[in-house]
């Protein structure tokens, strides 16, 4: 097997305990209509044992209300449908002590979100948002969220479903994985800069370069994984490692915080610190005259 | 100073640069920059890339108040590289938010008690087209950053979201002020996630014509956000009617401010699934049709309509707020 | 084809100088076609240091043209200005250096 591009639903079987997901059911949440948001697929599985929230993409469908979604593409119906899988598995967790909250994973193939008049109209904005939202309250209620890209994780896409989970791990390039805002070609195109000149300085600069390897240098992805067997071993790593790192307190060191830390350290993004630094230093001698 | 803050006020926010709208969004007087022009922190990724740089990465950053609240403010610049994403520019923005909710943490660590009409609260002026290409992915990582900061305030500090300038508030960030407490628009103001230019490059003029800017405002404007309740307040195209809105907001509670959001709960996430499904039942050709579905018979009229005679006539949908 | 974006630097006197009447002053906005500027006090025995930021190759001495005329029509003296340039012409050069100084008199709409 080359890649898993388009392969959403067979990811999902390979990395939860054979036979268990349960499409459609999480906690009281039980979705029966086959046409609502079919891009999105969320459920519940047995992982390594333990109950788990899964949440992937579905590229063969298309949505048949919103023709503009298709191929794995985050529509409406698909974003808020996400939206109400974490949703549920707060509530479905809401009595648990924080380290006993149900793992929530994260299978991405997605080329992005819907782009269409009616997206707009209605609000396309609002239903990534509302995914991001509940993913971001999840975490912080103390549920492990880890995300894998197995295919396509673009641009907007890639921040809707993905760049909100505690954990970021991706199959590494051999698998054609691909994470970017745009293919070099388009920014070159836009930006009217040569590519082949932007090919060279992204050797020596990841900050607009496509592809793993350098979202992995700015910090973006946690783990590079090399090989498909292994992703099933390195999820559960992830949420065992993540829940550990909840468990001291050490929040910080997860999430897009932890990640944007994690790009300093690797190198990727080391004014993003300094920025920060100089706004606190600054706001630190004028502070009293605004918060006594 | 406080003249010269006056003479702001009646300015067009539309026309006005970053720097005067966040001086001017702040009581006279009250506004500190803080990484401003002075400490030179411009993108150190455009230069390798021959473009051109500007000393504060084009967005204005600082602490004011707004009566007795300390006001965190950020306020984005159009006119450089159309208000994108870069790392700084990112960083500037998801600071000044996490501040807002540590100065938070702190005043309520010394006063337990203290009224919520002294609480910290964060304005933000979205004027944007989203990621920075030419630092794509640094930019587009601090996006992340900025809900994950969001969620921080939520319960305690209010995030209010204003949408005034040429560029409108598109991409990513076209999600993030959907993520904040509350939105305040006026007509000129533009917010969606995919602009019209790229949905035509992607799906085809028959999809979106974006040179019919008619089209594009009656989708992405002002007066359809506030129908649709994706905007909270709809006001004129002064600082000063930006201020008021402001104020108007932040004299609630933050249970009352809550209320105004469009996501970030359930029931929320229940209600916005109804007014889909509503909207796929009309199948809107056009915004007009979500318009007269609202109960605005004379849908056309809105488009030219002056503020005061539209805010008095306009039905918005059921859950608008 | 490698493009970056240029620094270039000028030190210049004027014939009849005086010093800058303020320690720090920015002005202005990078938007296509425009430019920001810096103008901030520095002891530099009576001259002016300019850097200029531009992505435009080819306009060296025209940008010390304006750039002369400027600092002798002032008499700026003892001043360390650093612009960001996209592209402006000499003409805006020229009127928002001279709008920045305007603002100073003004005393202090620094925002405008």
């Amino acid at each position: 097997m080359e890649n898993l591009i388009g392969q959403g639903r067979l990811a999902i079987d390979m990395i939860v305990d054979p036979d268990s997901f349960r499409e459609g059911v999480v906690g009281t949440l039980q979705l029966t209509d086959e046409e609502f948001g079919p891009g999105a697929v969320v459920g519940t599985a047995s992982l390594d044992g333990a109950i788990c929230t899964i949440i992937a993409n579905d590229a063969m469908t298309i949505n048949q209300k919103f023709p503009v979604v298709y191929a794995g593409i985050i529509g409406l119906e698909e974003g808020y449908k996400m939206a109400l899988a974490v949703y549920h598995s707060i509530e479905a967790d809401r009595d648990r002590a924080p380290g006993e909250k149900r793992a929530l994973v994260l299978i991405v193939d997605t080329p992005g979100n819907g782009a269409g008049k009616l997206e707009e109209m209605a609000g396309m904005n609002k239903a990534t948002g509302a995914y991001q939202m509940a993913l971001a309250e999840a975490r912080k209620a103390g549920h492990p969220i880890v995300a894998i890209v197995v295919g396509r994780a673009i641009s907007g896409g890639f921040l809707c479903h993905g760049l909100q989970a505690d954990h970021v791990l991706s199959l590494s390039a051999a698998f054609n994985t691909m994470i970017h805002v745009m293919p070099l070609t388009s920014i070159a195109r836009i930006t009217r800069l040569d590519i082949e000149w932007l090919q060279e300085l992204a050797k020596s600069n990841p900050v607009f370069a496509a592809g793993p390897d350098f979202f992995y240098r700015l910090g973006g992805v946690e783990e590079l994984v090399d090989s498909i067997p292994a992703m099933r071993d390195r999820v559960i790593a992830h949420i065992a490692e993540v829940r550990a790192l909840k468990a001291a307190g050490r929040e910080d060191q997860l999430g897009p915080w932890g990640r944007g830390t994690l790009g300093e350290v690797r190198g990727g993004r080391t004014v993003r610190g300094r920025v920060m630094q100089t706004m606190n230093e600054e706001f630190a001698k004028v502070a009293d005259r605004y918060l006594k | 100073m406080s003249s010269d803050w006056e003479t702001l006020q009646n300015r067009s926010f539309l026309e006005s640069n970053a720097r005067a709208r966040a001086i001017g969004l702040a009581d006279p007087g009250t506004f500190t920059e803080l990484a401003g022009p002075r400490c030179r922190l411009s993108s150190p990724h455009l230069p390798l890339l021959g473009e051109a740089v500007e000393f504060d990465d084009g967005i204005v950053t600082g602490v004011g108040r707004h009566g007795s609240r300390p006001l965190f403010i950020a306020s984005q610049e159009g006119r450089f590289v159309g208000g994108s994403v870069g790392e700084v520019h990112g960083a500037k923005l998801v600071n000044i938010v996490r501040m807002a909710h540590q100065a938070y943490d702190r005043m309520l660590a010394e006063t337990p008690e203290l009224p919520e009409e002294r609480r910290p609260a964060v304005v933000i002026s979205f004027e944007t087209g989203g990621v920075r290409l030419h630092e794509a992915n640094a930019g587009l990582l601090a996006h992340a950053e900025l809900m994950d900061q969001f969620q921080d305030c939520k319960g305690k500090v209010p995030v209010i979201g204003i949408i005034g300038g040429r560029v409108g508030c598109f991409g990513g960030m076209g999600f993030v002020a959907a993520a904040t407490d509350a939105i305040i628009m006026s007509p000129f103001g533009r917010l969606g996630l995919t602009g019209p230019e790229v949905i035509e490059e992607e799906m085809g003029k028959d999809e979106f014509d974006a040179s019919d800017r008619a089209l594009v405002y009656r989708v992405t404007g002002g007066k359809h956000k506030y129908i649709m309740g994706d905007c909270n307040l709809l006001v004129e195209d002064t600082i000063a009617a930006f201020r008021q809105g402001l104020g108007k907001v932040l004299a609630m509670s933050y249970a009352e401010i809550d209320r105004l959001r469009r996501i970030g709960s359930l029931d929320k996430v229940k209600a916005q699934l109804r007014t889909l499904a509503a909207l796929v039942e009309i199948a809107p050709r056009d915004s007009r049709d979500v318009w007269t579905f609202a109960g605005n018979p004379a849908a056309e009229t809105l488009v030219d309509m002056k503020l005061d005679d539209f805010l008095r006539t306009v039905k918005r949908l059921e859950n608008a707020s | 084809m490698a493009k970056k974006l240029r620094e270039l630097t000028f030190e210049l006197k004027a014939e009849s100088p005086s010093a800058l009447p303020t320690d720090f002053l920015h002005y202005g906005v990078v938007g296509s076609g425009d430019m920001e500027v810096i103008m901030e006090h520095q002891e530099l025995a009576g001259a002016v240091r300019i850097i200029v930021r531009t992505p435009v190759a080819g306009f060296d001495e025209v940008w010390r043209r304006v750039l002369e005329r400027f600092v002798n029509q002032t008499g700026m003296a003892d001043a360390r200005i650093e612009i960001n340039d996209n592209n402006a012409t000499p003409v805006v050069v020229t009127l928002r250096l001279h709008q920045a100084l305007a603002e100073i008199a003004e005393g202090g709409a620094r925002h405008v």
